[in-house]
Protein backbone atom coordinates (compact mmCIF):
# COMPACT_ATOMS: atom_id res chain seq x y z
CA UNK A 1 0.00 0.00 0.00
CA UNK A 2 1.23 3.49 -0.74
CA UNK A 3 2.35 5.52 2.26
CA UNK A 4 0.39 8.69 2.57
CA UNK A 5 2.10 9.94 5.71
CA UNK A 6 5.70 10.89 6.35
CA UNK A 7 7.90 8.53 8.33
CA UNK A 8 9.42 9.82 11.59
CA UNK A 9 12.85 11.45 11.23
CA UNK A 10 14.55 8.59 13.08
CA UNK A 11 13.31 6.08 10.47
CA UNK A 12 14.39 8.31 7.60
CA UNK A 13 17.84 8.58 9.19
CA UNK A 14 18.08 4.81 9.69
CA UNK A 15 17.04 4.22 6.08
CA UNK A 16 19.59 6.75 4.82
CA UNK A 17 22.35 5.05 6.81
CA UNK A 18 21.28 1.60 5.54
CA UNK A 19 21.19 2.89 1.95
CA UNK A 20 24.72 4.17 2.42
CA UNK A 21 25.86 0.86 3.91
CA UNK A 22 24.62 -1.05 0.84
CA UNK A 23 27.88 0.11 -0.74
CA UNK A 24 29.35 -2.98 0.94
CA UNK A 25 27.65 -5.20 -1.69
CA UNK A 26 28.96 -5.77 -5.21
CA UNK A 27 27.70 -3.10 -7.63
CA UNK A 28 25.64 -5.55 -9.71
CA UNK A 29 23.81 -6.98 -6.68
CA UNK A 30 23.22 -3.46 -5.37
CA UNK A 31 21.78 -2.32 -8.68
CA UNK A 32 19.45 -5.33 -8.93
CA UNK A 33 18.23 -5.57 -5.34
CA UNK A 34 19.36 -2.44 -3.44
CA UNK A 35 16.10 -0.44 -3.83
CA UNK A 36 14.04 -3.47 -2.76
CA UNK A 37 16.26 -4.12 0.26
CA UNK A 38 15.87 -0.47 1.29
CA UNK A 39 12.09 -0.71 0.90
CA UNK A 40 11.96 -3.84 3.08
CA UNK A 41 14.28 -2.28 5.67
CA UNK A 42 12.08 0.83 5.84
CA UNK A 43 9.00 -1.26 6.54
CA UNK A 44 10.78 -3.31 9.21
CA UNK A 45 12.04 -0.06 10.79
CA UNK A 46 8.49 1.28 11.01
CA UNK A 47 7.32 -1.92 12.64
CA UNK A 48 10.16 -2.13 15.16
CA UNK A 49 9.98 1.55 16.04
CA UNK A 50 6.24 1.20 16.67
CA UNK A 51 6.56 -2.03 18.65
CA UNK A 52 9.82 -1.70 20.54
CA UNK A 53 11.07 1.91 20.56
CA UNK A 54 14.79 2.37 21.16
CA UNK A 55 15.54 -1.21 22.33
CA UNK A 56 13.57 -2.54 19.34
CA UNK A 57 15.58 -0.40 16.94
CA UNK A 58 18.83 -1.46 18.64
CA UNK A 59 17.90 -5.12 18.13
CA UNK A 60 16.93 -4.44 14.52
CA UNK A 61 20.22 -2.68 13.81
CA UNK A 62 22.18 -5.50 15.47
CA UNK A 63 20.40 -8.13 13.33
CA UNK A 64 20.61 -6.06 10.17
CA UNK A 65 24.31 -5.32 10.67
CA UNK A 66 25.18 -8.99 11.09
CA UNK A 67 23.02 -9.81 8.07
CA UNK A 68 24.70 -7.10 6.01
CA UNK A 69 28.22 -8.20 6.91
CA UNK A 70 27.55 -11.90 6.34
CA UNK A 71 25.64 -11.55 3.09
CA UNK A 72 27.92 -8.88 1.58
CA UNK A 73 30.89 -11.21 2.21
CA UNK A 74 28.90 -14.06 0.59
CA UNK A 75 28.10 -11.94 -2.46
CA UNK A 76 31.73 -10.90 -2.84
CA UNK A 77 32.93 -14.47 -2.42
CA UNK A 78 30.44 -15.54 -5.07
CA UNK A 79 32.06 -12.98 -7.35
CA UNK A 80 35.45 -14.39 -6.40
CA UNK A 81 37.69 -12.50 -4.02
CA UNK A 82 41.07 -13.82 -3.08
CA UNK A 83 41.02 -13.13 0.66
CA UNK A 84 44.43 -14.23 1.89
CA UNK A 85 45.21 -14.25 5.60
CA UNK A 86 47.47 -11.24 5.12
CA UNK A 87 44.67 -9.35 3.41
CA UNK A 88 42.28 -10.33 6.19
CA UNK A 89 44.65 -9.04 8.89
CA UNK A 90 45.15 -5.80 6.99
CA UNK A 91 41.43 -5.22 6.55
CA UNK A 92 40.70 -6.22 10.12
CA UNK A 93 43.20 -3.58 11.24
CA UNK A 94 41.12 -1.01 9.38
CA UNK A 95 38.01 -2.56 10.94
CA UNK A 96 39.43 -1.98 14.44
CA UNK A 97 40.19 1.66 13.62
CA UNK A 98 36.77 2.31 12.09
CA UNK A 99 35.08 0.42 14.93
CA UNK A 100 36.88 2.55 17.53
CA UNK A 101 35.76 5.78 15.90
CA UNK A 102 32.15 4.57 15.51
CA UNK A 103 31.96 3.15 19.05
CA UNK A 104 33.34 6.30 20.68
CA UNK A 105 31.24 8.62 18.52
CA UNK A 106 28.10 6.54 19.19
CA UNK A 107 28.57 6.51 22.97
CA UNK A 108 29.59 10.14 23.26
CA UNK A 109 26.86 11.48 20.94
CA UNK A 110 24.34 9.13 22.59
CA UNK A 111 25.19 10.54 26.03
CA UNK A 112 23.44 13.78 24.96
CA UNK A 113 20.14 11.87 24.72
CA UNK A 114 18.07 13.46 27.49
CA UNK A 115 15.72 10.50 28.03
CA UNK A 116 16.94 6.93 27.49
CA UNK A 117 13.50 5.43 28.11
CA UNK A 118 11.45 7.39 25.55
CA UNK A 119 10.56 5.99 22.08
CA UNK A 120 12.89 6.87 19.23
CA UNK A 121 12.10 10.16 17.58
CA UNK A 122 11.54 13.80 18.33
CA UNK A 123 14.38 16.12 19.20
CA UNK A 124 16.61 13.29 20.45
CA UNK A 125 16.35 11.18 17.27
CA UNK A 126 19.82 12.13 16.04
CA UNK A 127 21.45 11.18 19.38
CA UNK A 128 19.48 7.92 19.60
CA UNK A 129 20.16 6.69 16.07
CA UNK A 130 23.83 7.76 16.24
CA UNK A 131 24.23 5.74 19.41
CA UNK A 132 22.58 2.63 17.95
CA UNK A 133 24.53 2.72 14.70
CA UNK A 134 27.84 3.64 16.36
CA UNK A 135 27.74 1.03 19.11
CA UNK A 136 26.33 -1.82 16.99
CA UNK A 137 28.63 -1.31 14.01
CA UNK A 138 31.56 -0.44 16.27
CA UNK A 139 31.25 -3.74 18.11
CA UNK A 140 30.80 -5.76 14.92
CA UNK A 141 33.99 -4.21 13.61
CA UNK A 142 35.74 -5.01 16.93
CA UNK A 143 34.91 -8.69 16.49
CA UNK A 144 36.22 -8.66 12.91
CA UNK A 145 39.35 -6.84 14.10
CA UNK A 146 39.94 -9.31 16.94
CA UNK A 147 39.49 -12.26 14.55
CA UNK A 148 42.16 -10.68 12.35
CA UNK A 149 44.42 -10.07 15.35
CA UNK A 150 44.13 -13.72 16.30
CA UNK A 151 44.61 -14.92 12.71
CA UNK A 152 47.75 -12.84 12.31
CA UNK A 153 49.41 -12.89 15.70
CA UNK A 154 48.22 -15.88 17.77
CA UNK A 155 51.22 -18.01 16.87
CA UNK A 156 53.65 -15.26 17.93
CA UNK A 157 51.82 -14.60 21.20
CA UNK A 158 52.36 -17.93 22.96
CA UNK A 159 49.76 -20.17 24.57
CA UNK A 160 48.45 -17.53 26.99
CA UNK A 161 48.30 -14.82 24.32
CA UNK A 162 46.48 -17.09 21.89
CA UNK A 163 44.00 -18.18 24.59
CA UNK A 164 43.15 -14.66 25.76
CA UNK A 165 42.69 -13.53 22.16
CA UNK A 166 40.15 -16.31 21.75
CA UNK A 167 38.45 -15.20 24.98
CA UNK A 168 38.39 -11.60 23.67
CA UNK A 169 36.70 -12.76 20.45
CA UNK A 170 34.14 -14.78 22.43
CA UNK A 171 33.52 -11.79 24.72
CA UNK A 172 32.96 -9.57 21.68
CA UNK A 173 30.49 -12.05 20.19
CA UNK A 174 28.63 -12.45 23.52
CA UNK A 175 28.36 -8.67 23.83
CA UNK A 176 27.08 -8.40 20.27
CA UNK A 177 24.62 -11.23 20.88
CA UNK A 178 23.37 -9.42 24.00
CA UNK A 179 22.30 -6.51 21.79
CA UNK A 180 19.95 -8.80 19.90
CA UNK A 181 17.98 -9.43 23.10
CA UNK A 182 18.11 -5.97 24.68
CA UNK A 183 14.56 -5.42 23.51
CA UNK A 184 13.08 -8.45 25.18
CA UNK A 185 15.17 -9.24 28.20
CA UNK A 186 17.36 -7.84 30.96
CA UNK A 187 19.66 -10.73 30.14
CA UNK A 188 20.47 -8.95 26.87
CA UNK A 189 21.85 -5.95 28.75
CA UNK A 190 23.76 -8.26 31.12
CA UNK A 191 25.28 -10.20 28.21
CA UNK A 192 26.26 -6.96 26.47
CA UNK A 193 28.09 -5.63 29.55
CA UNK A 194 29.60 -8.98 30.54
CA UNK A 195 30.85 -9.59 27.00
CA UNK A 196 32.36 -6.11 26.79
CA UNK A 197 34.15 -6.47 30.13
CA UNK A 198 35.37 -9.96 29.20
CA UNK A 199 36.66 -8.72 25.87
CA UNK A 200 38.53 -5.78 27.38
CA UNK A 201 39.86 -7.81 30.33
CA UNK A 202 41.22 -10.37 27.87
CA UNK A 203 42.84 -7.56 25.89
CA UNK A 204 44.40 -6.25 29.10
CA UNK A 205 46.04 -9.62 29.71
CA UNK A 206 47.02 -9.77 26.05
CA UNK A 207 48.61 -6.33 26.48
CA UNK A 208 50.90 -7.72 29.19
CA UNK A 209 51.80 -10.57 26.83
CA UNK A 210 52.61 -8.24 23.93
CA UNK A 211 54.83 -6.04 26.12
CA UNK A 212 56.72 -9.05 27.47
CA UNK A 213 57.07 -10.87 24.14
CA UNK A 214 57.33 -7.78 21.89
CA UNK A 215 54.70 -9.20 19.55
CA UNK A 216 54.50 -6.03 17.46
CA UNK A 217 57.46 -4.17 16.01
CA UNK A 218 56.35 -1.11 18.04
CA UNK A 219 53.46 0.23 20.18
CA UNK A 220 53.21 -3.00 22.20
CA UNK A 221 51.36 -1.03 24.89
CA UNK A 222 48.33 -0.55 22.56
CA UNK A 223 46.37 -3.69 23.65
CA UNK A 224 46.87 -2.77 27.32
CA UNK A 225 45.65 0.77 26.68
CA UNK A 226 42.67 -0.68 24.79
CA UNK A 227 41.73 -3.16 27.45
CA UNK A 228 42.39 -1.67 30.83
CA UNK A 229 40.04 1.32 31.03
CA UNK A 230 36.60 -0.31 30.73
CA UNK A 231 37.18 -3.05 33.37
CA UNK A 232 38.88 -0.49 35.64
CA UNK A 233 35.96 1.92 35.40
CA UNK A 234 33.47 -0.92 35.93
CA UNK A 235 35.36 -2.03 39.05
CA UNK A 236 35.79 1.46 40.46
CA UNK A 237 32.15 2.28 39.66
CA UNK A 238 30.88 -0.80 41.51
CA UNK A 239 33.15 -0.10 44.51
CA UNK A 240 32.07 3.54 44.69
CA UNK A 241 28.40 2.64 44.35
CA UNK A 242 28.76 0.29 47.31
CA UNK A 243 30.04 3.21 49.39
CA UNK A 244 27.26 5.51 48.17
CA UNK A 245 29.42 7.62 45.84
CA UNK A 246 29.43 7.76 42.04
CA UNK A 247 32.03 8.28 39.34
CA UNK A 248 32.68 11.81 38.12
CA UNK A 249 31.11 12.58 34.73
CA UNK A 250 34.47 13.12 33.02
CA UNK A 251 35.57 9.52 33.68
CA UNK A 252 33.18 8.17 31.01
CA UNK A 253 34.55 10.13 28.01
CA UNK A 254 38.07 9.55 29.37
CA UNK A 255 37.55 5.77 29.44
CA UNK A 256 35.94 5.62 26.00
CA UNK A 257 38.64 7.88 24.51
CA UNK A 258 41.52 5.83 25.96
CA UNK A 259 39.95 2.59 24.72
CA UNK A 260 39.40 4.06 21.27
CA UNK A 261 42.93 5.45 21.03
CA UNK A 262 44.29 2.03 21.99
CA UNK A 263 42.15 0.35 19.31
CA UNK A 264 43.21 2.86 16.67
CA UNK A 265 46.90 2.32 17.48
CA UNK A 266 46.43 -1.46 17.50
CA UNK A 267 44.50 -1.42 14.22
CA UNK A 268 47.05 0.85 12.58
CA UNK A 269 49.89 -1.45 13.62
CA UNK A 270 48.07 -4.52 12.29
CA UNK A 271 47.36 -3.08 8.87
CA UNK A 272 50.83 -1.51 8.59
CA UNK A 273 52.65 -4.73 9.50
CA UNK A 274 50.39 -6.89 7.31
CA UNK A 275 50.95 -4.57 4.39
CA UNK A 276 54.70 -4.32 4.74
CA UNK A 277 55.90 -7.66 6.12
CA UNK A 278 54.29 -10.88 5.03
CA UNK A 279 56.76 -12.78 7.24
CA UNK A 280 55.24 -11.11 10.29
CA UNK A 281 52.18 -13.31 9.81
CA UNK A 282 53.40 -16.67 10.99
CA UNK B 1 23.74 -27.43 -18.18
CA UNK B 2 21.94 -24.43 -16.70
CA UNK B 3 20.84 -24.53 -13.08
CA UNK B 4 17.20 -24.50 -14.11
CA UNK B 5 17.77 -27.67 -16.15
CA UNK B 6 18.87 -29.63 -13.05
CA UNK B 7 16.57 -32.10 -11.34
CA UNK B 8 14.86 -31.21 -8.04
CA UNK B 9 17.12 -33.55 -6.03
CA UNK B 10 20.22 -31.57 -7.05
CA UNK B 11 18.97 -28.64 -4.92
CA UNK B 12 18.67 -30.72 -1.74
CA UNK B 13 19.21 -30.20 1.10
CA UNK B 14 17.91 -26.63 0.98
CA UNK B 15 19.32 -23.88 3.16
CA UNK B 16 16.91 -22.79 5.92
CA UNK B 17 16.36 -19.44 4.18
CA UNK B 18 15.47 -21.01 0.81
CA UNK B 19 13.18 -23.57 2.47
CA UNK B 20 11.34 -20.89 4.43
CA UNK B 21 10.96 -18.66 1.37
CA UNK B 22 9.55 -21.53 -0.70
CA UNK B 23 7.19 -22.37 2.15
CA UNK B 24 6.09 -18.74 2.45
CA UNK B 25 5.23 -18.73 -1.27
CA UNK B 26 3.27 -21.99 -1.02
CA UNK B 27 -0.05 -20.18 -0.70
CA UNK B 28 0.50 -17.58 -3.39
CA UNK B 29 2.82 -14.91 -4.74
CA UNK B 30 4.29 -12.35 -2.38
CA UNK B 31 6.64 -9.35 -2.37
CA UNK B 32 9.84 -9.23 -0.29
CA UNK B 33 8.46 -7.74 2.91
CA UNK B 34 5.42 -10.05 2.82
CA UNK B 35 7.74 -13.06 2.49
CA UNK B 36 9.77 -11.82 5.46
CA UNK B 37 6.64 -11.34 7.56
CA UNK B 38 5.18 -14.69 6.55
CA UNK B 39 8.40 -16.44 7.59
CA UNK B 40 8.34 -14.66 10.97
CA UNK B 41 4.68 -15.55 11.49
CA UNK B 42 5.14 -19.19 10.42
CA UNK B 43 8.05 -19.65 12.82
CA UNK B 44 6.56 -17.52 15.64
CA UNK B 45 9.47 -15.12 15.34
CA UNK B 46 12.18 -17.77 15.61
CA UNK B 47 13.41 -17.05 12.07
CA UNK B 48 14.01 -13.38 11.30
CA UNK B 49 15.58 -12.86 7.91
CA UNK B 50 17.47 -9.67 7.14
CA UNK B 51 17.13 -7.94 3.75
CA UNK B 52 20.53 -9.31 2.66
CA UNK B 53 19.58 -12.92 3.40
CA UNK B 54 16.18 -12.47 1.78
CA UNK B 55 17.38 -10.93 -1.48
CA UNK B 56 20.59 -13.00 -1.64
CA UNK B 57 18.40 -16.12 -1.46
CA UNK B 58 15.91 -14.69 -3.96
CA UNK B 59 18.76 -13.98 -6.39
CA UNK B 60 19.99 -17.58 -6.19
CA UNK B 61 16.47 -19.00 -6.36
CA UNK B 62 15.72 -16.98 -9.50
CA UNK B 63 18.99 -18.18 -11.04
CA UNK B 64 18.15 -21.77 -10.08
CA UNK B 65 14.66 -21.52 -11.54
CA UNK B 66 12.92 -22.21 -8.21
CA UNK B 67 10.94 -18.95 -8.28
CA UNK B 68 10.04 -16.35 -10.88
CA UNK B 69 8.92 -12.76 -10.87
CA UNK B 70 5.26 -12.11 -11.34
CA UNK B 71 3.68 -9.11 -13.03
CA UNK B 72 0.31 -9.77 -11.44
CA UNK B 73 -0.82 -7.63 -8.52
CA UNK B 74 -3.44 -8.85 -6.03
CA UNK B 75 -4.94 -5.36 -6.06
CA UNK B 76 -3.09 -2.82 -8.26
CA UNK B 77 -4.89 0.12 -6.67
CA UNK B 78 -3.60 -0.78 -3.22
CA UNK B 79 -0.05 -1.64 -4.14
CA UNK B 80 3.24 0.01 -4.96
CA UNK B 81 4.14 -0.65 -8.59
CA UNK B 82 7.88 -0.64 -7.71
CA UNK B 83 7.46 -3.81 -5.66
CA UNK B 84 8.49 -7.08 -7.20
CA UNK B 85 6.31 -10.11 -6.58
CA UNK B 86 7.65 -13.64 -6.61
CA UNK B 87 5.99 -17.02 -7.07
CA UNK B 88 6.96 -20.70 -7.29
CA UNK B 89 7.91 -22.28 -10.56
CA UNK B 90 6.96 -25.88 -11.22
CA UNK B 91 10.53 -26.85 -10.33
CA UNK B 92 10.27 -24.84 -7.07
CA UNK B 93 7.14 -26.72 -6.08
CA UNK B 94 8.83 -30.08 -6.77
CA UNK B 95 11.90 -29.07 -4.79
CA UNK B 96 9.78 -27.97 -1.83
CA UNK B 97 7.85 -31.23 -1.90
CA UNK B 98 11.01 -33.36 -2.11
CA UNK B 99 12.69 -31.41 0.69
CA UNK B 100 9.62 -31.86 2.89
CA UNK B 101 9.62 -35.60 2.13
CA UNK B 102 13.32 -35.77 2.96
CA UNK B 103 12.66 -34.09 6.31
CA UNK B 104 9.73 -36.42 7.01
CA UNK B 105 11.99 -39.43 6.37
CA UNK B 106 14.56 -37.99 8.79
CA UNK B 107 11.88 -37.49 11.43
CA UNK B 108 10.63 -41.05 10.93
CA UNK B 109 14.18 -42.26 11.38
CA UNK B 110 14.57 -40.18 14.55
CA UNK B 111 11.32 -41.68 15.86
CA UNK B 112 12.51 -45.22 15.15
CA UNK B 113 15.72 -44.46 17.02
CA UNK B 114 13.69 -43.05 19.95
CA UNK B 115 15.42 -39.68 19.55
CA UNK B 116 12.11 -37.95 18.98
CA UNK B 117 8.68 -39.01 20.19
CA UNK B 118 6.78 -37.35 17.38
CA UNK B 119 4.88 -34.96 19.58
CA UNK B 120 5.61 -31.38 20.60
Amino acid sequence: MRESHRAPASIDLSVRIYTWLLAAYPARFRADYGPHMVQVFREVCRRESRRGGLPGMTGLWARTSLDLIRTSVEEHIERGIDMTRENFVRWSGWALMAGAVLFAAGLIIGSFDSNWEDPIGGVDAFYEISQIVGVVFGQILFVIGLLGLRAGYASRSGGLGSAVLLIAVIGGIVSLGGMLFMNSSEIGWGAWALGLVTMTLALTVYGVVTIRRKVFSRWNFAPLLTGVMIPALFGIGIAMEASGASLAEWTFPLGVSATSIGLILLGFRMQAEAASTSQALA
Amino acid sequence: MTEAAKGPESFLPLTPAVFHILLALADGEKHGYAIMQEVEDMTEGKVQMGPGTLYGSIKRMLAGGLIEESDDRPDPTLDDERRRYYRHTELGRKVLRQETERMAELMALARRKHVWSGVG
